[in-house]
């Protein structure tokens, strides 16, 4: 990501692009169905972000003008650029989130970052209130409605929902934590794991590899 | 003898209040034992477990008084399955105690597959917690709990928050449990059948927080009935009679109630019945998530009928109600409310004349105090203020809110916001009035009281649709019962014409309330003597 945001040529951002995909489709697992899904309202945006910046962008090189549109050579350099990027980074977003799994990253955390068990083990229970949360909202939603509330004012109706949600969610992580407490959960690290994570060769290689491809991409296309 | 745990002259208060919730309690529990603390909302039972497991003060600050004798490993089950677990799949659950206890990994997964089977659940151990059903949360919570192997186990209403089906899971895996292990188990409910049976002794606590009686749950239930009952606790259908007894004894007392019962059931099929459509459902289809969960469903709610709806969990009952009250949309066919179709109605007009009281009480709440809370739909239609006020003291006093009129919703009690949450729904003298589970959770008398008021404005004309679990409300109250039963409306008539049909039941999974079953079990003594005088004279 670091790289892909130094890079000022369009076209060596497409190369990253590509062989994100490619990873993707070969480690991450991708199906068809599923791209189509996730990554196709991004590309819809990807055009329209290329158009916004090409159509009005700057640029002395004219090469089509129609109206109030003026296509220049600069301005379709920087649309391709700026929407390449921005689908660059979802397309690495997605990679992330598709191929890591939470309780292993958080082990990982712990094991290799070094973090306290006390924050790792709150997030994780963290991660399961959000389902419950939605599901609260919901429902307040609906109880709105059936009250005949309308919605006047956006801040008026965010607190409206925001103090009962958070009343719900402290106590709901309130219980949370005495259960954990209560079930000798301490904080501390001395304790043993269900699961370890390392870092294997593997690791490493797949890192250098990230690094070497990525380089290479940005000095040579 | 020693005790294993206990308590000399213990007095409880919290910060917050000014009296204490347990006063000069003493108790003690021996090796083994099983005991079940029963008393009123606020008699200070939850405390109780919460002070002897070690929760308070620990980990809740209150000030406590007197002496406690506690068990350094213990493990508490609480009443809420969701809030009990930290993890994502069932197996990193049960290591999460492991892991706290240092048990070495090498043995992590013989010890979580022993201890899936010791609570029954015979599911792959990776499967996301996410996936079960209410019940097997809770078995999977007491898994989690033995493997702390804890000296004492304390449970906290472990079935409040379960349906029937659910409830009787959990107890038996409970009660199978301790039986083979001869676990030491303190435990709290105010739903007896299931787990009575097996207590060794009954703690009754009064509102003050004072132990009132302690001793075999025989005794306690023949010489505190009264006090049981104040206290909402649901008293059992039978024990300590035993049903062999009730079949084989023609005079027994339970018998010749329950008999009646059936009768009076038997004669309302009789009551005639008013045509006069409030809400019209014809060929109704609904989806979730494109998949159909329910098709071809009709429906005739009349003026001043009370419906109940009733399926296995799964099968689509809130979502039927919520479509009902226009809160989702149907996937095909017609639903009309006085005779005009339900999407055609604007939503300012329709919730005029339609109610609907959700599952949880507090997110339906919005207002500040519980007057306002009452009030808010007549503000919202611009009502004038004398209206209001008076609408609103009237229905008050009606639900039994009066006294709390100025207190923030969220801080009544469990029964009360139930009371409440249907209470905002009348404010507008609603035609028809949807609920779902509203019974669920409530302690007996909560229950009966909610359930007196539905009553008598169902006799002033307000028609009900309810989806519930209890198969007694329905045979009490419902003029007519609907079964959703893999995707479709299995029965759709009067409830004793479904209970008392034994097949059907069995094909649908539904246990028939008690004088149902006794009337079957007699049938069939009866048809055994006269195959076997038969058999005889042949």
């Amino acid at each position: 990501m670091v790289i892909l945001m130094t890079i000022q040529n369009a076209f060596s951002t497409l190369a990253i692009w590509i062989y994100v995909f490619i990873l993707g489709l070969t480690l991450g697992g991708w199906k068809g169905k599923f791209l189509v899904k996730v990554l196709l309202p991004y590309s819809i945006f990807f055009v329209l972000t290329f158009w916004m910046l090409a159509a009005f962008g700057k640029g002395e090189t004219v090469v089509w003008k129609w109206a109030w549109f003026q296509v220049t050579e600069e301005s379709i350099g920087s649309g391709l650029l700026i929407s390449m990027r921005m689908l660059a980074f979802v397309t690495i977003g997605l990679l992330f989130t598709t191929t890591t799994n939470l309780y292993e990253l958080m082990m990982s955390l712990i094991h290799q970052g070094k973090l306290s068990p006390k924050w790792a083990y709150g997030m994780m229970a963290g991660f399961r209130c959000i389902p419950m949360f939605q599901s609260d909202l919901a429902q307040l939603k609906e109880a709105h409605r059936i009250r005949g509330y309308k919605h006047s004012g956006t801040w008026k109706a965010f607190f409206r929902y925001a103090v009962p949600l958070l009343t719900q969610a402290i106590r709901r992580s309130e219980q949370m934590a005495i259960a954990m407490e209560v079930r000798g959960f301490t904080g501390e690290k001395d304790r043993t794991y269900y699961q370890k994570t390392y870092i294997t060769v593997f690791d490493y290689l797949y890192f250098s590899m990230m690094l070497l491809i990525g380089i290479c991409i940005a000095l040579f296309v | 003898m020693s005790s294993l745990l206990g308590c000399n002259h213990l007095s409880v208060r919290f910060f917050e209040d000014k009296e204490p919730i347990l006063k000069e309690v003493s108790l003690h529990i021996n090796q083994g034992e099983k005991v079940l603390i029963l008393g009123p909302s606020g008699s200070g039972k939850s405390t109780l477990i919460s002070v002897l497991a070690g929760i308070i003060p620990e980990h809740i600050e209150a000030s406590v008084s007197g002496e406690v004798i506690r068990k350094k490993r213990v493990g508490v089950l609480f009443q809420n399955p969701d809030t009990q677990f930290c993890m994502e799949h069932v197996d990193e659950e049960i290591a999460f105690s492991l892991e706290n206890r240092k048990v070495p990994r090498e043995e992590m997964d013989a010890i979580i597959l022993e201890l899936l089977q010791t609570v029954g659940l015979t599911i792959e151990p990776h499967t996301p917690i996410a996936n079960l059903s209410g019940g097997m949360k809770q078995r999977l919570a007491l898994a989690c709990l033995l493997a702390l192997e804890p000296e004492v186990l304390f449970l906290d209403e472990p079935t409040a928050q379960l349906d029937p089906s659910g409830r009787k899971e959990v107890f038996e895996v409970i009660k199978n449990t301790a039986t083979r292990t001869g676990q030491t188990m303190v435990m709290v409910e105010h739903v007896l059948d299931g787990c009575i049976e097996w207590m060794d002794r009954v703690i009754l606590l009064d509102k003050k927080g004072q132990i009132i009686a302690d001793g075999k749950p025989e005794q306690i239930l023949n010489q505190h009935k009264p006090e049981m009952q104040e206290a909402g606790i649901w008293i059992p259908q039978i024990y300590p009679h035993k049903w062999e007894d009730i079949i084989q004894n023609e005079d027994h007392p339970k018998r010749i109630a329950l008999v009646n019962e059936y009768e009076t059931r038997k004669e309302t099929t009789a009551s005639k019945k008013l045509h006069d459509p409030v809400l019209e459902v014809n060929h109704l289809e609904a989806a979730y998530f494109k998949e159909t969960i329910l098709e071809n469903i009709n429906l005739t709610v009349n003026k001043g009928e009370w419906i109940a709806v009733i399926g296995n969990n799964g099968t689509g009952k809130s979502t039927f109600l919520k479509i009902l009250a226009h809160l989702k949309k149907s996937k095909k066919g017609d639903i009309r409310f006085h005779g005009k179709e339900l999407k055609k109605w604007r939503d300012r007009d329709l919730y005029q004349h339609l109610g609907f009281v959700f599952q949880n009480p507090e997110l339906q709440f919005i207002n500040q105090t519980v007057f306002d809370e009452i009030a808010f739909s007549g503000i919202q239609y611009q009502w004038k203020e004398t209206d209001i006020n008076k609408r609103t003291t009237e229905l008050l006093k009606e639900f039994g809110l009066e006294p709390y009129q100025n207190q923030h919703p969220f801080t009544l009690s469990f029964g009360q916001k139930r009371r409440l949450s249907v209470a905002t729904m009348l404010l507008l003298d609603q035609d028809i009035l949807l609920l779902d589970e509203p019974t669920f959770g409530q302690d007996a008398k909560s229950s009966h009281d909610l359930l007196q008021v539905l009553e008598k404005r169902k006799r002033e004309g307000t028609s009900i649709i309810m989806v519930t679990h209890d198969m007694d409300i329905v045979d009490q109250y419902a003029d007519k019962v609907i079964v959703l039963h893999q995707k479709n409306q299995a029965y759709a008539d009067h409830p004793y014409l479904l209970f008392s049909n034994q097949e059907l039941c069995k094909k649908l999974a539904i246990i028939p309330p008690i004088h149902y079953q006794l009337i079957a079990d007699l049938k069939e003594v009866e048809d055994n003597q006269k195959q076997r005088v038969l058999s005889i004279t042949s």
